[in-house]
């Protein structure tokens, strides 16, 4: 068992890897893209591809295949979301954060996994993708954060091949805006959604955190997803197939 | 059993706001009235039920439930008839709702926290042993 740990993206980001085997290599590969992601999709490095973009100095074919792919999931979330989900919040410079972290850390597991890394638990800053079992039959424990206690979980779900994602206000203060007012989401403590991947775990937890109360119906609905929502009430509502580890 | 119907309807009236969810008009006729059957199932305590909601039909098309009931307590919620496609088809698992606890399992990582998940710690340790 080998743990990594870098800072990227301003959030500590620790690579499990339960393989036998040096794996070095791979796992230098996986942080070297995060980073390179980092610098290329971040909102606050005027160079990055996403601010030339936003300044309209990148015409249509100038745009990369990744930033192609970033601008695809945010105009797709915000219409799923009614516009809860927004990249483009008048006022504010384009911001593809929640779209560009899941994206950027699922292509590195999935790095991983093409060099033949089976066994690994990817946590950036509280998202996480994992990948086989860490004991034989037993799946990867991954605790959601309680609310109120830093120190506490409020459940554990399981997760193999898959993906875990959680988005609250308790961390970095309130930096969800809801696209139809533009002001910061309320009514809801935290979201966490459990998906194959986590570019549609980070995505979908963003969006219902942004949609408020309303998040909770509409997460219901989404397909390929399991919910974990705690309301203003400190309220569970758990999908029914989310069974707790 | 006129409370029951109430409570289907009331069920209903729930699943079509989750299933509606959208921001545009919608128009909902009631085509049928609710039914009632006994559980099927004979070992089933007496007071189990099995009630068929209405048919409602809207522009993304018909949906009716099937609700089971312990006495008053819904046991299961079933689609009867759900639309072929589009979203009314995926929108309808209820979610189930309980209290908020705390807990100190054994786990591998933590979702939703940044400082202080155990595996950071446990990594930035590691990382810092590695160091020397």
């Amino acid at each position: 068992m080998t743990v990594h740990v870098e800072q990227v993206m301003g959030l500590p980001v620790s690579l499990d890897l339960r393989d036998a085997g040096d794996h070095s290599a791979a796992v230098g590969r996986a942080f070297a893209w995060l980073h390179e992601a980092d610098a290329r999709f971040s909102p606050f490095e005027p160079g990055s591809e996403v601010c030339r973009y936003d300044r309209g100095e990148l015409s249509t074919p100038d745009l990369s295949d990744e930033l192609r792919e970033v601008l695809e999931l945010c105009v797709h979330y915000e219409g799923l979301s009614g516009g809860a989900f927004s990249a483009w919040l008048p006022g504010r410079p384009f911001d593809p954060c929640a779209v560009v972290k899941g994206l950027a850390v699922q292509r590195a597991a999935d790095g991983l996994r093409s060099a033949g890394v089976k066994t690994f638990c990817l946590n950036a800053g509280g998202d996480v993708v994992t990948s086989g079992e860490p004991e034989p039959g037993r799946p990867w424990r991954v605790g959601v954060r309680h609310p109120d206690l830093p120190g506490a979980v409020c459940a554990v779900v399981a997760s193999r091949d898959g993906a875990v994602a959680t988005s609250a206000a308790y961390e970095r203060g309130q930096h969800i805006l809801d696209g139809r007012t533009g002001r910061p989401a309320t009514g809801l403590l935290s979201v966490t959604v459990v998906a194959a991947d986590l570019v549609t775990a980070d995505a979908f937890a963003t969006a219902a955190f942004a949609l408020g109360t309303d998040g909770i119906a509409w997460a219901a609905g989404q397909p390929g997803c399991q919910v974990l929502i705690v309301d203003g009430d400190r309220r569970v509502h758990r999908s029914p197939g989310l069974v707790p580890a | 059993m006129k409370k029951t119907v109430f409570v289907v309807a009331l069920s209903i009236a729930g699943f079509i706001a989750v299933w509606r969810f959208e921001p545009a008009p919608v128009t909902t006729t009631t085509a049928a009235a609710p039914s009632t059957s006994a559980a099927p199932n004979g070992s089933a305590s007496a007071d189990a039920a099995t009630v068929q909601g209405s048919a409602e039909d809207s522009e993304f098309g018909t949906v009716q439930v099937r609700v089971s009931f312990s006495g008053k307590r819904i046991t299961d919620v079933q689609l009867a008839q759900a639309p072929d496609s589009g979203r009314g088809r995926r929108a309808i698992p209820l979610l189930r709702e309980e209290a908020l606890q705390a807990q100190s399992a054994h786990i591998d990582t933590v979702s939703g926290a940044t400082m202080t998940s155990e595996s950071y710690i446990r990594s930035l340790q590691a990382a810092l042993d590695a160091k020397g």
